[in-house]
């Protein structure tokens, strides 16, 4: 239910002339489907860390709805990024030694915003990802389960867009479908806007618009007809 | 947050146990030293307790003190048998009593002394009843020794046996937590009469300074003596005075062991007059200003020596104080040393966990709960390793305290104080202060480090 606004956003590295990212400009509508594809250093992790506010822009605006989150202070982009954003990354980040359902909301807990109802609904959300033992060990499970729970982790707090960097790059073929298709679902029944960056052309064929970065500016950005 | 630092020590549990064991041993090091050094102190001054006063020959006062509280074998001087009569009839004195060391049995100490003394420093009989003539004993509670044992005591520790010389045990004290739990008292008139020195009758009546111990006149005699080192051992020296010569010596000594009367009843209220000379003098005074009096009237007589055995402690305590603080020392560094380690690995184990950090900031965690989490997890295992520590400190001070009373015989009171509680918070506080460092690290760590490696 966000969207995106980049207006002249540029990311410099010291000792590099030609920018990693320069985008002029770049829009995605509230509850847009984007997938973002490019050679590697194309500059598609910048772009995911300048969106997501982990990354600041040496110049321009980001926009999502209209709150600039480059000019956020960092506990604020923290505090904003944990509220709006659900992050999806290529490994995982999950904790061993905590259950699915307590790494579901780990993030929720360390930012104290976990209630009973959150709780509920984390145990719901790894019910429709397909999981249902939600006291099992991560450690224990198989790579597309930990994706799974990683989705869910990633929907609990109602997010306005979620990011998804390579989430089925560390997947086998079968697992990889099963969690586009569940991203692309579960984000289109929530309504929140969704960026994935992917290699992954079965995950990409799944996206109405594609953009493709090269050199660190956009080489393409096709949009298919619904 | 509880869960994740539980978890996250429980996936490195080896590198966690060791690191509270660490703590540990550090700060055990730093509680022992404290306790012991204390349990030291206390105990020797419970031990020393009942010894308001004694009085010696001139010499060391350490000397006098040490071998009077705590029978710690050693050549005394001898203060005539005048000065325990002057001492018995002074009205500023409530009793006094001589000590005379010398004799062993089997290791352990026979003391000459009375059954006034027995009394006033014992709490009581445990077995049996006080001696009551000279052929009997009584046992210290910790001697092993029971009514009915017979004892015949050597001349030094590896002395020669007093032939014809045979105690029998009539009772067994109750302990007094002191070095005499380990000591067999006798008559010191019997301890006279061994020696040949016995007041009023013998041939070395005459001879008022007269050493308990003619052997050990001087080297001038060591013909006879057939194993010169138990000459070394013997522990009451004749002060010079002796001017017997070496046959009339011997002669002394034979006559003297035949002269032993395991019957003759014990005259203690005679006043001693006429009695031999002794090393140590035990003296109760009246009141706390006779005390004062007494010392400084004994202090100027030329031939004796009178100190408070609490005075000569606290001068030992002092250098007992610079050893502890050398000690102590040691340990704090002991404790630096680990600190700065555990800094290391500390620092290394953060830098390990850049990704896993910056995931949890990218997923949205606060950066105080991150910095609230790492430094969580350091102190648990800090503070962990400090309460194992100081279990583990008290631990080995009883330890260390038991094994002193079972061969010392004095009890060593191991008791914490509440400085010793706030040198611990200290300590915690230290432990706070160090794991914020890396805390503080992880904190600062920008949250993109996390996406890709």
């Amino acid at each position: 239910m966000l969207s995106l606004a980049l207006t002249g956003v540029e990311v410099g590295f010291p000792g590099l002339d030609t920018p990693a990212l320069s985008i002029p400009r770049l829009s995605v509508a509230a509850g847009g489907q984007l997938a973002i594809a490019g050679p590697s250093g194309s500059g598609k992790s910048t772009l995911v860390n300048v969106i997501t506010g982990l990354e600041r822009p040496g110049a321009g605006q980001v926009l999502w709805n209209g709150t600039d989150i480059a000019r956020l202070p960092e506990s604020a982009r923290d505090r904003w990024r944990g509220a709006n954003v659900g992050l999806v990354m290529q490994d995982f980040h999950l904790f061993p030694g905590l259950s699915a359902l307590e790494n579901t909301l780990l993030p929720a807990r360390l930012a104290r915003v976990a209630d009973r109802a959150l709780a509920a609904r984390a145990a719901g959300l790894l019910a429709e990802v397909g999981l249902h033992r939600p006291a099992q060990k991560v450690e224990t499970m198989s790579r597309g389960e930990m994706q799974r729970v990683a989705v869910a982790r990633a929907l609990l707090r109602r997010p306005g867009v979620i990011v998804a960097d390579e989430p089925t790059a560390s997947l086998d073929p079968a697992n990889g479908a099963a969690i586009g298709a569940l991203l692309v679902g579960l984000a289109r029944r929530s309504g929140a806007t969704l960026i994935v960056v992917s290699h992954d052309p079965a995950l990409i064929a799944l996206l109405p618009r594609r953009l493709t970065l090269a050199g660190g500016v956009v080489h393409e950005d096709v949009t298919e007809p619904a | 947050m509880l869960r994740f630092i539980l978890a996250d020590l429980g996936r490195m549990k080896a590198g966690a146990l060791v690191i509270v064991a660490l703590v540990a041993l550090a700060a055990a090091l730093g509680v022992a030293v404290t306790l012991q050094e204390r349990a030291l102190r206390l105990g020797s001054a419970r031990a020393a307790d009942k010894f308001e006063l004694v009085i010696g020959a001139p010499g060391s006062e350490t000397q006098l003190v040490l071998s009077t509280v705590f029978l710690q074998p050693a050549a005394l001087p001898l203060v005539g048998g005048d000065v325990l009569a002057a001492l018995h009839d002074d009205p500023r004195v409530a009793w006094a009593a001589p000590v005379g060391f010398g004799d062993f049995h089997h290791g352990t100490p026979v003391i000459g002394t009375t059954a006034r003394l027995i009394s006033e420093t014992a709490p009581g009989m445990a077995q049996g009843r006080m001696f009551a003539t000279e052929g009997e004993a009584v046992a210290g509670a910790l001697t092993g020794l029971a009514p009915g044992d017979e004892i015949t005591p050597t001349h030094g520790e590896l002395g020669h046996d007093h032939e014809n010389v045979r105690y029998r045990i009539t009772g067994r004290l109750a302990p007094t937590n002191t070095p005499w739990d380990r000591a067999i008292m006798v008559p010191i008139q019997s301890v006279w009469r061994v020696h040949g020195m016995a007041a009023g009758h013998d041939h070395a009546e005459d001879e008022a300074h007269g050493s308990l111990d003619p052997d050990t006149e001087g080297p001038r005699q060591s013909a006879d003596h057939d194993n010169p080192e138990s000459a070394a051992q013997h522990l009451v020296e004749g002060d010079g005075h002796g001017d017997l010569d070496s046959a009339e010596q011997e002669h002394v000594e034979d006559e003297a062991h035949g002269s032993f009367h395991p019957d003759a009843p014990l005259p203690e209220e005679e006043g001693w007059h006429g009695a031999p000379g002794v090393p140590a003098i035990l003296v109760k005074p009246a009141t706390i200003a006779d005390a004062y009096k007494l010392r400084q009237d004994y202090r100027a007589q030329e031939d004796t020596m009178a100190v408070f055995p609490a005075e000569v402690l606290t001068g030992l305590y002092a250098t007992l104080g610079d050893a502890r603080q050398v000690l102590a020392a040691v340990a704090a560094a002991a404790q630096a040393l680990v600190a700065v380690a555990l800094l290391l690995v500390t620092l290394t184990h953060v830098g390990q966990r850049r990704r896993q950090i910056g995931a949890l900031r990218a997923l949205g965690a606060p950066r105080g709960a991150i910095f609230a989490m790492v430094w969580g997890e350091l102190f648990a295992l800090a503070a962990a390793g400090i309460a194992l520590g100081l279990g583990a400190g008290v631990l080995a001070a009883r330890l260390l305290s038991a094994a002193i009373a079972q061969r010392q015989g004095f009890e060593l009171p191991v008791t914490l104080t509440a400085g010793d509680l706030a040198g611990l918070a200290l300590l915690l506080a230290l432990a706070a202060l160090l794991s914020a460092l890396p805390a503080w690290l992880a904190y600062r760590q920008p949250a993109v480090a996390s996406l890709r490696g």
